[in-house]
């Protein structure tokens, strides 16, 4: 690591020309048994010349988003002021009703006292490269927040010493930059003052998918949009699905010799039972072990077979509320045709915080209906 | 002059904290955002646990404990707990400053109970008639020095690791470094004004009494008019800072962290949540569908996914 990017400060993130660090195994953090031998581990294939050459790389040599380089200077300013443009509409309370407050409170009352950092396991595990640091990401949203958006920002940015002038430069490895935290807000509880750092990685996330159009293939097309077209981010299609039931069926009557249908798009059943799709895919002894423990118990639910009706997860929690409302209520909408009093989400943690939690104020009227853990029903 | 000067402090500082405060609290309700564990979720806190944990948990009462609530926030404010745990370092100066703040701001609450007791004809000194008096002239004193020996101890400190640690001095900016030195003159000249001239607070309390009075008062000491000089700006310049965050952190905790009232049918929230739902949607990219309602937008229609 070159000298200067162990001391690179948020100032300097759009200034300096080519990577701004790579990522150097020697420095990780050693893991515990049986994880202790990195070298057997797969390590990031480098990228090709050719690659380099056409895809946004400069934040440490890897492209998490697949971002072609712009080909112009004119494409360069279109996407600054789209930029701008989505920036301003994180603080608007129309515009980002759903994560206002919570992002104003980060932006405006962090102390810097880096309490963070420690608990970052991204930061902390990558051998504390700065540019890692749950702080450095939230330091140049609130700088840019400071100059761009606020009142009189330009002048107080000058005089206060938080000056930092957009670029296309500093845009782009911003984008990479949100892809390197996991969001799992350890951050957030650490911090004394309640500031949410993973929060901020959210919002940089959904700036760039709301208004830029800009998000990883895996996240959007393969996520949430094939989620929504094909009924399950895994791509598995209603064939598909019922296809994997049949199978199931065949399954639980081979190894146990019970015999029964399983219920789907059951209209009138009492539950709405969602697995999180990679179950029938990967794991097919958990949705059969509910589907015996259910039809012992004498249960009245049902699986559905429409479109998002098989898969409980849902990615837009990662990087976009408009695509996570979508699938949230056609989940909603799903279970209030099937006509049940209640939606149980299987085995899926991710499912649960974003279906009876997140969810909970995106969900109105008729399609506020109940949602409850596997664990408990 | 200077009372002149010291009304118009307190009347930013108000106002500057009040229209922060309101602010924060008139923005649309946001999504769920808890973080567990919950200290109000009775009987679940210690554990992380929470009403979900119960079978159809909407049918029924959610306990909650608002003394749990108060018991963590108070070791939070008085403890500075999370600092405490997590970056011990800095709490060594931290928890002295933020003492010697509250030690400070229990100074200003006796000096104003002083002037008021005077109006009501107490006398506040060491040989007072009335007790009440005696006691008010001991509590300030001790409030009082504690509080800026504390304050500046503590306020130093963390000047010092912020200059001295580069993972601090990275991130800092000319007005982090100014708001931690503007500190450390207020306490220092406000130690030094009281063991120069004012070792009873005699002169804080005639002043504090003209305040209340509206009326003029003899020329003060050099020492005091620079304390009170560096009180005025302190308090004019609080409420354009992070350190307002006594009012974010109100906030983040109780409206972020810990804010896991659940969305009934028929209930607030649900219509809070609708009205946010009707509002337009800003955003330009393909699939947020630029124009329509966020309701509009999220519930189906051609275009819809991507």
């Amino acid at each position: 690591m070159a000298p200067w990017e162990a001391k690179i400060k948020p100032r300097d993130f759009g200034k300096r020309p080519g990577k701004l660090t790579e990522l150097d195994s020697a420095g990780f953090l050693p893991l515990p048994p049986p994880y202790d031998k990195l070298e057997s581990e797969p390590m990031i294939k480098p990228l090709s010349a050719d690659q380099v050459a056409r895809y946004e790389c400069d934040l440490d040599g890897i492209s998490a988003v697949s971002l072609p380089r712009p080909e112009s200077e004119d494409q360069k300013r279109e996407l600054i002021e789209k930029f701008l443009s989505g920036l301003k509409k994180l603080f608007n309370a129309q515009d980002n009703w759903t994560f206002l407050q919570p992002l104003y409170l980060t932006m405006e009352y962090c102390a810097k006292c880096q309490t963070c950092s420690e608990a970052c396991p991204i930061f902390v595990e990558s051998g504390k490269i700065e540019i890692y640091r749950p702080n450095f990401r939230s330091e140049l949203l609130r700088r840019l927040y400071k100059k761009y958006v606020k009142s009189g920002g330009k002048i107080l940015a000058k005089l206060s010493g938080n000056d930092i002038e957009v670029t296309w430069e500093l845009i782009a490895r911003l984008i990479e930059l949100s892809y390197r935290c996991t969001i799992c807000r350890r951050c957030a509880q650490a911090c004394p003052i309640g500031i949410d750092n993973g929060l901020v990685t959210r919002e940089l996330r959904k700036l760039f998918s709301q208004e830029m159009g800009i998000a990883p293939k895996q996240l959007h097309e393969l996520g949430t949009v094939q989620h929504l077209e094909k009924g399950s981010s895994t791509g598995m299609n209603q064939l598909g699905f019922r296809d994997n039931i049949e199978f199931m069926e065949d399954e639980v009557a081979e190894k146990t010799g019970l015999n029964f249908k399983w219920p789907i798009d059951k209209a009138g059943a009492d539950i709405l039972l969602l697995h999180n799709a990679g179950e029938y895919l990967a794991w097919p002894e958990n949705p059969e072990a509910f589907a015996i423990i259910m039809e012992a118990a004498g249960i009245s639910y049902t699986l559905s077979s429409e479109l998002v009706g098989y898969d409980a997860v849902n990615y837009g929690v990662w990087y976009d509320d408009m695509q996570f409302a979508k699938i949230a209520i056609k989940h909603a909408q799903i279970a209030k045709k099937l006509g049940v009093k209640k939606i149980v989400i299987g085995e899926c943690g991710h499912a649960h915080k974003a279906l009876t939690v997140i969810a909970d104020r995106v969900l109105t009227g008729d399609l506020n209906i109940p949602r409850e853990s596997c664990l408990t029903f | 002059m200077l009372q002149i000067v010291i009304y118009l402090s307190i009347a930013i500082l108000l106002g500057g904290t009040i229209y922060k405060t309101v602010k924060i609290s008139r923005m649309p309700i946001h999504l769920r955002w808890d973080l567990y564990p919950i200290p109000h979720e009775k009987g679940k806190a210690h554990y992380g646990g929470s009403y979900y944990e119960e079978s159809n948990w909407w049918t029924k009462p959610v306990h909650t404990s608002l003394s749990a609530e108060i018991m963590e926030i108070s070791k939070e404010i008085l403890g500075i707990k999370s600092l405490y745990r997590n970056n011990r370092k800095l709490w060594y100066f931290s928890y002295p400053f933020h003492i010697g703040l509250y030690l400070l701001t229990a100074l200003l609450a006796f000096l104003f109970l002083s002037a008021i007791s005077n109006l009501s004809g107490v006398v506040i000194s060491a040989n007072a008639p009335n007790i009440f008096g005696r006691a008010i002239y001991y509590t300030t004193i001790i409030v009082g020095v504690p509080g800026w020996i504390l304050g500046l101890l503590g306020a130093a400190g963390l000047l010092i690791m912020r200059l001295s640690k580069s993972d601090y001095r990275r991130y800092s900016t000319k007005s982090d470094y100014f708001s931690l030195i503007l500190l450390i003159a207020l306490l220092a000249s406000g130690l030094y004004a009281w063991f120069s001239v004012d070792r009873s607070f005699a002169i804080l309390r005639d002043f504090t009494h003209s305040l209340l009075m509206a009326k003029s008062i003899g020329v003060l000491p050099a020492a005091v008019q620079l304390e009170l000089i560096l009180v005025a700006f302190f308090f004019t310049y609080l409420p354009f800072t992070h350190m307002t965050h006594f009012v974010g952190k109100f906030f983040t905790y109780h409206r972020v962290r810990w804010q896991d009232k659940p969305n009934i049918a028929g209930g607030k929230i649900e219509s809070e949540v609708a009205h946010a739902l009707d509002g337009k949607v800003g955003w330009q990219a393909k699939h947020m569908r630029h124009g329509k309602s966020w309701r509009d937008g999220a519930v189906g229609g051609e275009n819809q996914t991507s």
